[in-house]
């Protein structure tokens, strides 16, 4: 098992460098000259020649190529071409709003998205299920900023339970921490969790139907046990998948749910980095998101192996 | 109920709502099931024998079916009037039962000593551990070599005839009282076949279980029955003690059946020659609509007038042995 999840982890070296070469040159291939761009619009021909002379845009491109990957080994990302501030120190900075949103979204929808589902399926076109793709049809359709300000009006200005907007690290204490991320959480994960509960809806229908869970059910088991051991642990693999492709969704939705919600985080930082054009900002975060990518990819396909034994290593 | 029987089935009716109309797949059967014996039911694919058996333990699919009528008294209870925990408490501990496919009916993804001893846990409260005491001891007995290293093994990595070993090991796992087999040796090669048959057999005498052997396999229940029904759409066509049924096969579709088993012995030889197959002509009726008269009436050689107007009731020819034929006397003449 070790040794299995080392050659993944191997095996993500190659993917991460096609990325490091498709973000350098990105750049590059950008219409138009990138000094030009960087100077903006009025810059005169000296202050474009600077732009060039800092960014070292003017020496061979291969050079370039091999000082920008030789900085990134020692975990240099480059500087910001604005506030000349590391990119490595800025997305630092603004980690902890990102991490926190997502994975307090995560948390929310899979902890209410899986049960949701299990409950579905065994209730199938009874009342619940129905429930549950009413629910799973409009979560999907509503767009994640409109479900945010709908439950903003509702439970920020009218009840006035929880903050509109804005962001408190932990270091502030826990419940100001957790009571700013509870509406975008829910925002966020609207989509996320309607996609969880019905691929889990799915997943466990066909599980359900089975000859080892009428075995299961010939040994007078609690239905509880048959559902959440015999069942589950079987449907989990599509379910895990969704989980992991839901990621990249969130990484997406992170970007305007942070604008929604006035959080510094990466999301933001990524707006305002495109909106300026601070190329260097652009390419740290590319990274970092793919990065991110990457290695839930590898732990979904490493969570595999412990799900179904049948799935060899 | 008299204190020999463990199991009475009483004018049992399983429909199944489809749409193509209400499906009577189990129309009025009866038979009993002493204690400690084995009791085969035989008939062809769809002719209510597997339904039978779900129906005893409540486990057909409620969202297509429903036991309409009949009643099942095990052990002195009327099964039908349990509640559902009630009913489980007896599922796995009081009435186990193996199934066809040892391929698909244990879980791909739980060890073979998880599944042993979550029934053991279930049905005696023992603690886990020694719940998979008990697993190993089971496999022992099933004849599964190596049990403390087969107990941490997934069913992917036992062979059919292991798997269908394991099940009998879950089924037996708490000295049940019946054990409902449906077809236990159907998927496997012949030799392994035997194999489980006698195991079952000997298990049977071992720990005194009743066994109800399902199978469209002649062979089967003359290796293990005592007694046999014969199944013909949904109902009970003739029931006898298995020496008479094979001597002297009464209902014309018990008799079509027995000349669809191939037979290697010299007496059916006729001039050095094999006789040739026989099949039964047509096919099972559609039970998605009501049979008027004799359900085997369109495929019989001996049909009247009567046969396709009038159900024939069960009539007792012998001792043990009853017929449900309005026509017993020419089909016993014509032998």
């Amino acid at each position: 098992m070790t040794a299995y999840i080392l050659r993944r982890l191997l095996a993500t070296l190659p993917v991460m460098a096609v990325v490091a070469v498709f973000v350098f040159f990105l750049l590059r291939i950008a219409p138009g000259d990138p000094a030009a761009i960087i100077a903006g619009e009025d810059a005169t021909r000296e202050a474009i020649e600077a732009v060039r002379a800092k960014l070292g845009l003017d020496r061979p491109i291969l050079e370039q190529f091999a000082l920008w990957l030789w900085r990134l080994a020692q975990g240099d990302l480059g500087v910001s071409i604005f506030s000349n501030l590391p990119v490595t120190r800025l997305i630092g900075q603004r980690l902890e709003p990102t991490v926190a949103l997502t994975l307090s979204t995560l948390l929310v929808a899979v902890a209410l998205a899986i049960p949701i589902g299990v409950v579905a399926a065994w209730q199938v076109r009874k009342l619940a299920d129905r429930l549950v793709m009413i629910f799973a049809v409009l979560g999907f359709a509503v767009p994640g900023f409109l479900a945010a300000y709908v439950l903003i009006y509702i439970f920020a200005v009218q009840l006035q339970w929880l903050p509109v907007q804005g962001y408190r690290p932990i270091a502030e204490g826990l419940w100001p921490f957790v009571e700013g991320l509870i509406l975008p959480s829910v925002a966020l994960g609207v989509t996320y969790m309607a996609l969880i509960a019905r691929i889990t809806r799915a997943s466990m229908l066909e599980v359900l139907s089975q000859d080892y869970i009428r075995t299961a059910n010939s040994k007078g088991l609690a239905t509880r046990r048959v559902l959440l051991l015999h069942a589950l642990k079987n449907a989990a693999v599509p379910i895990v998948t969704v989980i992991g492709i839901g990621i990249a969704l969130l990484i997406s939705g992170v970007v305007i749910t942070e604008t929604v919600f006035n959080i510094p985080g990466l999301g933001r930082l990524t707006v305002d980095a495109v909106l300026k054009r601070d190329y260097p900002i652009v390419q740290g975060l590319i990274l970092v998101f793919a990065a991110v990518k990457v290695l839930v990819n590898l732990v979904i396909d490493i969570s595999y192996a412990f799900l179904d034994p049948r799935i060899r290593y | 109920m008299t204190a020999m029987n463990i199991l009475e089935v009483r004018d049992l009716a399983t429909h199944f709502f489809t749409l193509d109309g209400v499906v009577r797949a189990v129309d009025g059967v009866s038979f009993d099931l002493a204690r400690g014996e084995t009791l085969g039911i035989v008939g062809e694919s769809g002719c209510g024998k597997s339904v039978t058996a779900l129906s005893i333990l409540r486990l057909i699919p409620p969202e297509t079916s429903r036991i309409v009528g009949g009643s099942v008294r095990f052990d002195g209870r009327d099964l039908a009037a349990l509640s559902e925990a009630e009913m489980r408490a007896i599922r796995g501990h009081r009435i186990a039962m193996i199934f066809q496919e040892p391929m698909t009916s244990l879980n791909p993804v739980l060890t073979i000593g998880t599944q042993i001893a979550e029934n053991v846990v279930r049905h005696t409260g023992v603690p886990w551990r020694a719940a998979l005491d008990r697993a190993r001891e089971m496999l022992d007995l099933v004849k599964i070599a190596d049990a403390r290293r087969r107990i941490e093994e997934y069913p992917h990595q036992l062979s059919g005839g292991m798997r269908q070993r394991a099940m009998i090991a879950i089924a037996l796992s708490c000295n049940p009282q019946v054990l409902i087999a449906d077809e236990p040796t159907t998927a496997l090669d012949v030799t392994i076949q035997a194999q489980i048959l006698d195991l079952m057999l000997e298990l049977k005498e071992k720990l005194g279980t009743a066994i109800i052997m399902i199978t469209h396999d002649l062979g089967v229940i003359a290796e293990t029955a005592e007694r046999v029904v014969v199944m013909y759409a949904g109902r009970k066509v003739e029931e006898a003690p298995v020496e008479a049924l094979f001597a002297q096969p009464t209902h014309p579709y018990t008799r079509g059946l027995m000349h669809a088993v191939p037979r290697l012995d010299a007496d059916a030889e006729i001039a050095g020659r094999r006789p040739r197959l026989q099949e039964i002509p047509g096919i099972v009726p559609a039970l998605n609509r009501p049979i008027a008269g004799c359900a085997f009436a369109p495929r019989c050689g001996f049909a009247t007038e009567r046969c396709r107007a009038e159900a024939p009731p069960l009539v007792s020819t012998s001792a043990g042995h009853a017929v449900a034929c309005w026509e017993t006397a020419r089909v016993l003449e014509a032998a």
